[in-house]
């Protein structure tokens, strides 16, 4: 057979024109992923020259032993709770206000939306000292305002820093959520929207009868795309408390970090990646198989 | 044609062999990017130095971010590659886990042949001996720790006399609460800054033996009293007398409220006087060590260790010898700390903090270092949860020690 004639063979091109992809994909996601998995079943210290096989034994520790998992675990499922919450419901909120023929409507959407192209790390370098107990922004208000009362050691005291964290991220992330609402809000069909109205449905009842059925799809691609960016949550945890006071505000891909490239127990590191691994598949592969469904039913 | 071919193929020959004579000579040193500049000038001045006066040696810099520097020796660990010369702290932590992996070539001989014993300040030189199978490393820095305290403030609340105890200590930290100024500052955020406390007072109650035992978890922190006692007291310095809020800010900003006066007291390391200096008048200021009662000085070493994989040892005990001689040292005095390592510099036109620094050197011959310089990695994660626990009030001090112990039995 002629190069010509393979090139000419339908499954060829498929595979000259998928395998650069299958194997960069293979080699640096694919690759990496078994190889935690392995990981998570040996003891490493990234200097000993050999990985020894220690069977169930990282999640044993990290389980029973570990006085910070279950902390990290808490913390995440609450991170990702108030995630679904708060971003989109203040986002959808941004969008219906912004999808109305407002004066300077193009600029306040940019505005919302800045902080999403913010580096997280420069947005939690920023509401540090936003937070700081003795020069910050919030201190000086609360100050000025004679709320002196009112001002909390917001990122050193434990029962406020997760929360205190969870406002920076809200002001980053919102603007992501309102611009997804935005694009779902220009898809509601004006004409149902109209025949609402001259049936004489209120604003209520036409954003729950029209207007929300009609952006169910973003709400879905909003709600996964939280829960998944939030159980990875990392950078601003890392940022502004770097897990404390006391681990106190600990999240499980930080701490699969602070194991593997602080703590250098990469076994440890790698169990608890697998975790947050298996608990993320257990929302993505639904939301797959959904999206999936729905493609074939269209 | 071929005679002309031939040629080509020996010159080339001859010139890859000549090329890998001269690689035969090259040295690598893998170090940090100071964060001072001067610093970084006077390692990149040793390297030429050393290479003007030693011909067809190249000496190679490599330096890295302290995360990058400590991922790049791991990575060094598993291959049959890797620097000749690496920096890396002193102790049984980070730099012990380096030399356990066996990345650390033993140094005898090289101290026998060149007599560094001879040229080295022994507190410094100390840390090279606390390892198993001989002595590791060749001092690069040594930081010696201490309180540093406003002149005014202690005046204001009526202190006239350094402590000489840690009961006295306590005492005047009283003096300056009932004058309305808090103590001391510290940053919690990051954890190793509260953790000096925990440190210094813990040889207060403990004691030399005993402080060293529990740090290298030959005795249960759970059945000494004394580590109880220590938690206690660190509970009494959080509650009264350290300036609070300090869980929510760093290091850098304890120091700017200890510039701002608000603050009597800070624990630093003698690097603080340069700080001092830039931000304001350093007379203002004074310095005494922690009164612990034992003879010993709170501190730790940076060190020059040399790689097993080195294909040039001799050479990289000649350079290290050039770096820690007294010439040298003298050139570069106060570009790496404010004291050399070397016994035999003099230090000229000194200001009294400086000379303050240099007597609490002279005075010490032991040292005790800093919990997470002494701790494994894992402990050390742990010994900070514990500390900040107990500092923040959210744990018991009486349960302290015995949390941190429930850690270190689970290890095994």
């Amino acid at each position: 057979m002629t190069p010509k004639r393979v090139l000419a063979d339908s499954r060829a091109q498929a595979v000259l024109l998928l395998g650069p992809a299958v194997i960069i994909y293979a080699v640096f996601a694919l690759y990496p992923m078994v190889d935690v998995v392995v990981l998570s079943f040996q003891k490493w210290n990234g200097l000993d020259p050999v990985r020894q096989f220690v069977g169930t034994s990282n999640y044993v520790d990290i389980f029973t032993k570990d006085p910070v998992f279950w902390v990290a675990f808490r913390n995440t499922i609450i991170w990702t709770v108030l995630s679904v919450i708060f971003p989109p419901i203040i986002g959808l909120l941004l969008a219906l206000g912004l999808n109305q023929p407002i004066m300077g409507r193009n600029t306040l959407r940019a505005i919302y939306y800045l902080p999403v192209i913010i580096a997280p790390i420069a947005v939690a370098t920023m509401w540090r000292w936003m937070y700081d107990p003795f020069f910050g922004l919030f201190v000086q208000v609360l100050s000025a305002a004679g709320l002196q009362s009112w001002v909390q050691d917001w990122l050193g005291n434990r029962d406020i820093a997760l929360y205190s964290a969870f406002v920076a991220h809200v002001w980053q992330s919102v603007g992501f959520s309102m611009v997804l609402f935005l694009a779902g809000l220009q898809g509601v069909n004006r004409t149902l929207v109209e025949a609402a109205r001259i049936d004489g449905a209120g604003r209520w009842n036409v954003f729950r009868f029209v207007t929300l059925p009609a952006i169910k799809t973003t709400m879905t691609i909003v709600l996964v795309l939280s829960i998944i960016s939030s159980l990875k949550a990392f950078d601003i945890v890392y940022g502004l408390t770097g897990g404390g006071p006391a681990q106190s505000t600990q999240m499980l891909a930080l701490w699969a970090f602070t194991q593997s490239m602080q703590i250098f127990d990469f076994g440890r590191g790698s169990a608890i990646s697998v975790v947050l691994l298996l608990i993320t598949l257990a929302v993505v592969v639904p939301y797959l198989r959904w999206t999936q469904k729905r493609e074939e039913l269209e | 044609m071929n005679v002309k071919f031939n040629s080509i193929l020996l010159g080339g020959l001859a010139s890859t062999m000549l090329i890998g004579a001269a690689n035969a000579q090259d040295l690598t040193l893998w170090t940090l990017n100071f964060s001072s500049q001067a610093s970084n000038d006077a390692m990149e001045k040793i390297a030429s130095d050393f290479e003007a006066a030693n011909p067809g040696v190249d000496v190679e810099i490599v330096t890295r971010g302290t995360d990058d520097h400590k991922t790049a020796l791991r990575v060094a660990a598993g291959s049959d590659r890797g620097p000749d010369i690496y920096f890396s702290w002193a102790g049984l932590g980070l730099g012990g886990e380096y030399i356990k992996a066996g990345l650390s070539l033993p140094l005898d001989t090289y101290y026998d042949e060149y007599k560094w014993d001879e040229e080295l300040a022994p507190s410094a030189a100390s840390f090279s001996r606390i390892y198993e199978g001989g002595r590791q490393g060749v001092p690069f820095t040594f930081k010696g720790e201490a309180l540093y305290y406003n002149k005014a403030l202690f005046e204001k609340a009526g202190i006239t006399d350094l402590p000489a105890n840690y009961d006295e200590l306590v005492a005047d930290a009283e003096k300056l609460k009932a004058a309305g100024i808090p103590a001391i500052t510290f940053g919690g955020t990051v954890n190793w800054h509260v953790m000096r406390l925990m440190d210094v007072i813990l040889e207060s109650t403990c004691g030399a033996e005993k402080h060293d035992a529990l740090m290298n978890m030959e005795v249960s922190w759970a059945s000494e009293s004394c580590a109880t006692d220590a938690f206690v007291e660190l509970d009494k310095w959080s509650q009264n007398y350290i300036l609070s809020p300090f869980m929510g800010i760093d290091q850098a900003q304890s120091f700017n409220l200890f510039l701002a006066g608000r603050a009597a007291m800070m624990l630093e390391g003698d690097w603080l006087v340069g700080q001092l200096t830039e931000a304001g008048n350093i007379d203002d200021y004074g310095v005494f060590p922690f009164p612990t009662g034992t003879d010993r000085l709170y501190g730790f070493a940076e060190y020059h260790y040399i790689s097993t994989k080195s294909e040039n040892p001799d050479l990289a005990a000649k350079f290290l010898d050039y770096f820690i001689s007294t010439p040298v040292q003298q050139a570069t005095l106060g570009q790496f700390s404010t004291t050399s390592i070397n016994k035999n510099v003099v230090y000229e036109n000194l200001r009294p903090i400086d000379q303050k620094w240099l007597d609490i050197f002279n005075d010490y011959s032991e040292v005790y270092m800093n919990g997470d310089q002494a701790f494994p990695l894992d402990v050390t994660t742990e010994y900070f949860r514990v500390i900040n626990e107990v500092a923040s009030g959210n744990t018991a001090p009486a349960d302290a020690a015995a949390l941190l112990q429930t850690f270190i039995d689970n290890r095994s």
